[in-house]
């Protein structure tokens, strides 16, 4: 057996264990990456045999655009409100699926189902329920709220998106919520009973505190999740009623194949992807910085 | 005293209860309406979505099954991920273990090049991933599939998998690497077993992705009879309508498999997750 | 060991042969975008591969959300591309680098006058297969409009929006809701809107020439009667609209579903719905009005409905081989002139050819009214050179106007803005 300590050993041993993943990891995900990155300083239209270097253009095209800048507020808006109302549902919860009710087990999978559905059937299935279902109930009960399809307005077409997200992406956070839960060392919340902490003071002082790393793990996904969703956008509202829900990176598709400015669509899908690395970055950082204090 | 107290906890524990199964009822809503809807026809559904079928029959299951060519898109799918899931499982696991045992600056380098790209978009690689391979003629083909899903899904495994390695205690291996193992046996006889849980939570996690998953597959697998399920779930959506009826059969026999999967293994993922957690 | 090498090279033998052999079959594929036909389009292919015995045809669908522009981009760049694909008319020349040259093939002589034009170059060479002649307008349904009037409704009394209001005034007042807007973006952008570039002339350079103004800048929407004109008409159909109080919830299927089962007297789509009426009302009578510009019945655009060529069939030169052409070509060949093939194209597919020698009568209500205009020789352009992504601005900004969200004013200076600053 060779030794570690060389570097010959040390390339060896890497070779062994990840030199596979690394070697896929790089021509699926790497390569391509860098190749797009290459395609933003070209003006290749998808399509053409040939193709020019054209430098950076298309990033100031990308400037602008106005509509991909509302698209990237839009997005803003949505994601702030998807990543809150989903962690705390999923906490909520998972707090309550903690507390030794009964059947407890059958409604933990219960909340996860919804995460089995996917992309466009989820979108399709709710476009359904939205347009269809509810309007069908507001006529029947006289309900105002659901009288006109909430698919037909801005607002409420926006707010039909954050729910269905939420309701996608809940359950998943509430089993990683539920995981952190389980792992708290009951002396310290019975400890802190005895004390006398109500149930309140002790979920603010020991339980969420502890709960710091799972918090963050949720934030990143559900930020993750929240920046590039496609799929239900697109089966969901189409970015209707008139494009007044066209979220950032169905606005970047459609560029790149429909306007057929592919250029500047792939551009875009570049710009989205820094801009989403830094706030995920901001929070991780963020978050590691509170996990030390405690 | 203590009576009344717990008669009031029991109060509510009945509220919390009921709150909870209120809620459920309306999280599985959506899933109600698409068994429901499955068995009537098309106009049916359309005139009005909530009211039960006249009769349970199975027409539209039936004929979806015969169009989607349910066994060869089972079949595809199946291998597809089970295989795929494997090649993650297998390989991120001694990845992490790398990473996690040898904190070499390049190892530390590759594992945050790994959680990064979990945040780029996939229609930013698209078109180039499907050009690089597409002149190489390695697309249309199933290995090529399960080649592109270990690439992108070993970071999120390799992420999962380095927080429950570094839970486990040096001493074992240390133990056995003295005894004179090789590190890979020590990996494999100690260490590989012990991640149970997060090999659990990983699998189900990738079984669902990849089952459902419905792009790459179309970029990838070009012919009729490569293709997986939910490929072929998307033969019932016309240009401007669909065949609503068959298409929510469709649905219903292309994610009833995942979904028993998933019954089966569920506990495994609450266990998964913590032991992945503790860093 | 010598077993072993034996098998080996038997084995090798053996799979060389079974390829040689399989080769002799030659194998295209037909990317199709029409999800409606897929179902029929496969039979088709399946009929076609037993009767020319060395060729076997696979239809591939094109997946849900994806324009055929994309997926054929795609299958391009992954060399998988379609030996024949189904792309829409606009799109064709964006392909000219890769489609092969038809200029010479049979059925060039025999295209209905016009319908080449999307896919003829600068050059004069034609690369791509005219595949569907559509049409559109307001599809009446003969029994509503009959039982209200108390008697039998003759298309040819509307002439003029005055016409089409008291139309709508009288069905009201029979207790039948007159018609029902389809809010959808390609609806409205693609279709209702292009009715004011069309109508400008029937000369289509006029029409041309009035696009290229629009994209220069020089052409002030607010003076223009024919765009005005066909606004006014949008505004009374909004007036008669079932859905007048929620015009942005309707849906596709509402639209069909109102008209097939008789709530409603009259529905702005083309001739591609059939398929979901005659699943609801088999055996109606449909039909199309035109959507009047003016109160003149004189004026050109009062009497004639929008028909064009909007599918084309393009096939490949660039990655398939001589033999995959040749086949193709003989596909194509077959569906204009074997008895068949045209059987195959009128009746199984409901498409109306674009080809003058076939003569086969289509049997739906909708075809035969298109047909009706077309030898009267009463169209608009369908086609038109517009910019990719025309269909979902304006449509946008069309669906904006119908839910009461701007003006007519800011309507056509969205419009305007849109041209100008287009690719």
């Amino acid at each position: 057996m060779v030794s570690e300590k060389t570097p010959f050993g040390k390339v060896g041993t890497y070779l062994l264990f990840a030199g596979p993943t690394t070697f896929a990891f790089f021509t699926v995900v790497i390569l391509p990456f860098l190749f797009g990155v290459y395609l933003t300083l070209t003006n290749w239209d998808g399509l053409s045999a040939t193709y020019l270097f054209v430098g950076l253009k298309n990033y100031r095209m990308v400037f602008e655009d106005k509509a991909f800048w509302t698209s990237f507020g839009l997005t803003l808006k949505y994601v702030a409100y998807t990543v809150v109302l989903t962690n705390v549902i999923a906490f909520t919860l998972a707090y309550l699926l903690t507390s030794g009710i009964r059947g407890q087990n059958f409604l933990r999978a219960g909340f996860f189902v919804p995460n089995l559905i996917g992309g466009i059937v989820l979108g399709l299935i709710w476009r359904f329920v939205f347009s269809n279902v509810l309007v069908y109930v507001g006529k029947r009960f006289g309900w105002e709220l659901f009288l006109r399809s909430w698919l037909a307005h801005p607002d409420k077409a926006f707010w039909a998106l954050v729910i269905v997200s939420v309701w996608q992406s809940s359950g998943y956070m509430m089993v990683i919520y539920i995981a952190g839960l389980m792992g708290i060392p009951k002396d310290l919340v019975e400890a802190a009973t005895i004390e006398g902490a109500t149930g309140l003071q002790r979920l603010r002082y020991v339980i969420l505190p502890l709960l710091t790393p799972f918090t963050t793990v949720c934030i990143f996904l559900s930020l993750q999740r929240g920046f590039i969703v496609y799929d239900l956008n697109k089966a969901l509202t189409e970015g209707g009623p008139y494009k007044s829900t066209e979220l950032v990176a169905m606005h970047v598709y459609e560029k790149a194949f429909l306007a057929q400015q592919y250029e500047i669509g792939q551009s875009e899908a570049f710009f989205l992807f820094a801009m989403i690395v830094g706030v995920t970055l901001a929070q991780v950082y963020l978050g590691k910085r509170l996990e030390v204090e405690q | 005293m203590a009576q009344r107290q717990r008669y009031r906890e029991g109060i509510f524990e009945a509220l919390r209860l009921s709150f909870l199964y209120f809620l459920l009822v309306l999280y599985l809503i959506p899933f109600f309406l698409v068994f429901v809807n499955a068995f009537k026809d098309r106009n049916q559904i359309i005139a009005n979505p909530f009211r039960l079928p006249s009769a349970f029959h199975l027409a539209n299951f039936i004929e979806a099954f015969r169009k989607m060519n349910y066994p060869y898109a089972f079949w595809n799918s199946l291998v597809i991920t089970v295989l795929s899931t494997a090649l993650i499982v297998f390989f991120s696991s001694m990845t992490a273990y790398l990473f996690a045992r040898l904190p070499w600056k390049f190892n530390r380098f590759m594992f945050f090049l790994m959680v990064a790209s979990m945040l780029i978009p996939f229609q930013a690689i698209m078109i180039p991933l499907v050009k690089i391979y597409g002149s190489f003629g390695l697309l249309n083909n199933r290995w090529t599939l399960m080649y592109m899903y270990l690439g992108f899904g070993c970071s999120f495994a390799v992420f999962l998998y380095h927080g429950a390695i570094k839970s486990i205690p040096l001493e074992l291996e240390e133990a056995a690497m003295i005894d004179g193992c090789s590190r890979f046996q020590a990996f494999f006889k100690i260490v590989f077993p012990l991640l149970k849980p997060t090999t659990t939570t990983v699998a189900i996690l990738d079984v669902l992705w990849i089952w459902n998953d419905f792009l790459l597959p179309s970029l990838v697998l070009i012919s009729p009879r490569n293709r997986t399920l939910p490929l072929s779930t998307y033969y019932f959506y016309g240009t401007y309508t669909s065949e609503y009826g068959l298409l929510l059969a469709s649905l219903i026999l292309s994610i009833t498999p995942v979904i028993i999967f998933y019954l089966f293994m569920q506990r495994h993922i609450i266990r998964g997750i913590l032991q992945g957690s503790i860093k | 060991m010598r077993k072993l090498a034996f098998f080996l090279i038997a084995a090798l033998v053996f799979s060389a042969a079974i390829s040689v052999t399989a080769s002799a079959k030659v194998n295209i594929t037909f990317l199709n975008s029409k999800g409606e036909i897929q179902a029929q389009l496969e039979e088709i292919a399946a009929l076609y591969s037993e009767i020319a015995k060395d060729v076997t045809v696979e239809v591939i669908p094109c997946p849900v959300g994806q324009s055929p522009f994309e997926k054929v981009v795609s299958m391009y760049a992954s060399g998988n591309a379609p030996t024949i694909a189904m792309v829409d008319a606009g799109d064709v020349k964006k392909f000219q680098d890769k489609a092969l040259n038809l200029t010479g093939e049979r059925w060039v002589q025999d295209a209905i006058p016009g319908s080449l034009d999307m896919a003829t170059l600068e050059d004069g060479t034609v690369v791509g297969f005219p595949f569907a002649v559509e049409g559109y307008g307001l599809i009446y349904n003969k029994k509503v409009l009959d039982k209200a009037l108390g008697k039998s409704f003759d298309p040819s009394s509307i002439r003029t929006r005055k016409d089409l209001q008291a139309l709508f005034e009288e069905l009201k007042n029979a207790g039948v809701a007159p018609l029902v807007i389809s809010p959808l973006d390609w609806s409205l952008g693609a279709h209702f809107f292009a009715i004011a570039y069309a109508a400008q002339s029937p000369d289509p350079k006029q029409v041309d020439a009035f696009l290229k103004d629009l994209r220069a800048g020089k052409v002030d929407l607010q003076q223009n009667s024919i765009v005005n004109g066909l606004l006014d008409t949008f505004d009374v159909m909004r007036a008669y609209n079932i859905d007048k109080d929620d015009p942005l919830s309707g849906t596709y299927d509402r639209g069909s579903y109102l008209l097939g089962t008789g709530e409603v007297a009259m529905w702005f789509m083309g001739n591609w719905a059939w398929p979901q009426l005659s699943e609801l009302d088999p055996e109606g009578e449909y039909g199309f009005l035109p959507v009047p510009i003016s109160d003149n019945p004189d004026d050109y655009g009062n009497s004639q409905i929008p028909v064009g060529a909007t599918k084309f069939l393009i096939l490949d030169r660039e990655q398939s081989s001589e033999a995959e052409q040749q086949a193709a070509k003989d596909f194509l060949n077959w569906l204009v002139y074997d008895a068949k093939g045209q059987d195959m194209l009128v009746n199984k597919l409901s498409i109306i050819p674009a080809f003058k020698n076939i003569t086969l009568e289509p049997k739906d209500p909708l075809a035969k009214s298109i047909l009706q205009y077309v030898r009267a020789g009463k169209t608009l352009q369908f086609v038109l050179d517009l910019p990719a992504d025309h269909w979902r601005m304006v449509g946008a900004f069309m669906q904006k106007y119908l839910g009461n969200a701007i003006s007519r004013d800011e309507l056509l200076d969205e419009i305007e803005n849109y041209w100008k600053n287009v690719k």
